[in-house]
């Protein structure tokens, strides 16, 4: 008897703990998301009509336009990953000072990326707009004015990853057989050459990973775009970020589930993806 | 080429180190220096009394500890539980056991950005609104983590755990004095992308904590923000007082954080 409840009992604290805070939750946006429910209204049942009216809802085309916007830091983050990797492989291996550089912006606390950079994208004072008057540009209004200020954020987070990312291709980089690359040398392949026809078909396995993980947190942008541009208004917003208007500021908990649930949908894509490579490599 | 590769990845160093450079150098400036045109890197004197100001101005010690009670229990907490939950799925067949591994891959899939409405109500409900419970106990356990730890359980021999049967350990003397020990690394692991995320966090503690002497580090910063806008040295003495913790624990931890990295678990 004894013996047959064991397992139960060590899953337990975690079955509770996940239940109640992530499935019960979960369960709720979606029943929800059925109903007129807010702070100021009856509640009642009214089928597919939040859908309906999000569908009609220009904001949300906005916001989510936004937010595929966003998604365009997944390439970017790819390719300037892949050229750090590919120039430091050798001399990063030893060094782990190095390396511990390229992981600061990685561990650092998002509401002291979003104080730095702030200073330093500031229109009048800030380090950046200095450095471009160098080469003779005019003050670029990094914070204030749209679209610039998706760029702003988009740069915040490619600085906030691309360390992280690099050290994932570095680890990549180190699975592909030494005799295949040397075999490529051999053959007389440039290092480009070497890079495209050698490296790259080996490193997809890493590559698929990093753009899924990266574009699902792209889709769930908000934090960085709060930290960095509190307050503005709609245009530049994502997603997540009207989510939260609909329901920390206009009380609409109706309405903000069936936002709640086609944000899950598209995340869960992507995080479905990913755990079918885990999977796999594991 | 080999010049070339070391210019790439000085601007990598570079690109990665100099924003805290000038976060350092902002938080020892004099008044005069702050906005000084052209901007000034190197301060003419270094002003410690930044930190001893913001120290005093606001309850910094407060926020801090709060931060470091946060970041503990949730690093604890979620080692544990997944360690045991990890410990079951690996090492045992029971009914219902897909039932639960499908519960765990759902709850990964979940994004907290999209459930943070519900959670707060429920937080509300258990009266734990504006408190560090609060804080800690909706993640204190990660499906992501139970799933890193199977794998870790998962690759211990048989022979191991039948020689701990024969001593005639109990399931609970078996599991933490034979079979967690050999999962140290992945423990080490969890351990530390749990507390760099727990460290880091800001939307949920903003949403759940209403009152001062609750705040943690990241929400007492963002909020000095607000009330000091004209002492950005106060605000930048804030930023380095909040990074040097994680440095410093992750610098002892960068093995298995890598190693994280490397195995593509890294959350």
């Amino acid at each position: 008897m004894m013996k047959k409840i064991t397992p139960y009992l060590f899953l337990a604290p975690a079955i509770f703990f996940i239940g109640l805070f992530v499935i019960v939750p979960m369960v709720q946006v979606f029943s929800v998301s059925f109903l007129r429910y807010s702070f100021f209204g009856p509640n009642e049942f009214i089928g597919f009509e939040n859908y309906r009216k999000l569908f009609h809802d220009p904001n949300f085309w906005w916001t989510l336009s936004n937010s595929l916007l966003y998604v365009l830091v997944t390439p970017v983050l790819m390719v300037v990953s892949l050229v750090f990797a590919l120039s430091i492989r050798r001399s990063v291996k030893s060094a782990k000072l190095l390396r511990l550089s390229f992981f600061l912006p990685v561990i650092t606390p998002v509401v002291v990326v979003g104080i730095m950079w702030k200073w330093m994208f500031a229109e009048e004072s800030g380090i950046i707009n200095y450095l471009l008057s160098f080469i003779g540009m005019e003050h670029i209004p990094w914070l204030t004015q749209y679209p610039v200020n998706m760029l702003s954020v988009m740069i915040l987070t490619i600085w906030r990853g691309f360390g992280y990312y690099m050290m994932i291709i570095l680890a990549g980089l180190a699975l592909i057989p030494a005799e295949i690359e040397e075999a490529g040398v051999l053959d007389g392949a440039t290092p480009f050459q070497q890079v495209i026809h050698i490296l790259l078909p080996n490193l997809k396995p890493t590559l698929l990973f990093i753009f899924v993980v990266s574009s699902s947190s792209a889709i769930k942008l908000f934090t960085e775009l709060y930290v960095l541009i509190p307050g503005v208004p709609m245009n530049n917003k994502t997603l997540v970020a009207y989510l939260y208007r609909l329901s920390f500021e206009r009380f609409d908990f109706g309405y903000g589930s069936a936002l709640a649930v086609i944000i899950f949908l598209v995340t869960s894509l992507f995080s479905y993806a990913n755990f079918r490579m885990m999977e796999q490599r594991s | 080429m080999r010049i070339l590769r070391t210019i790439v990845l000085a601007l990598g160093v570079a690109a990665a180190v100099l924003p805290f450079v000038w976060l350092l150098s902002t938080s020892l400036k004099g008044a005069e220096e702050l906005f000084a045109y052209p901007p000034v890197l190197i301060p003419s004197v270094i002003v410690w009394e930044n930190y001893s100001g913001l120290w005093n101005a606001v309850p910094m010690a407060s926020y801090f500890m709060n931060s470091l009670i946060v970041t503990i229990l949730s690093v604890t907490g979620t080692v544990l539980f997944c360690s045991l939950a990890g410990f079951a799925l690996a090492r045992y067949r029971f009914k219902y056991q897909q039932l639960f591994l499908v519960m765990i891959i759902a709850a990964m899939m979940v994004p907290k950005e999209v459930i943070i409405l519900p959670l707060f109500t429920i937080i509300l409900k258990l009266g734990l609104a504006d408190s560090l419970a609060g804080v800690i106990l909706p993640f204190i356990v990660d499906a992501m983590g139970i799933f890193m730890m199977r794998q870790a359980f998962l690759s211990i021999p048989a022979e191991i755990e039948e020689a701990g049967v024969m001593d005639g350990a109990s399931p609970f003397i078996l599991w933490w004095k034979v079979m967690m020990p050999m999962t140290r690394p992945m423990m080490a692991t969890l351990a530390i992308f749990t507390f760099i995320a727990s460290w880091g966090d800001f939307l949920w503690p903003l949403v759940v904590l209403k009152s001062p002497e609750h705040f943690t580090l990241q929400v007492g910063l963002s909020y000095l923000i607000g009330t000091f806008v004209d002492n950005f040295r106060y605000v930048a003495a804030g930023g380095i007082i909040s990074i040097i913790p994680v440095v410093i624990v992750f610098v002892f931890m960068q093995k298995y954080f890598e190693r994280g990295l490397f195995s593509g678990s890294g959350k």
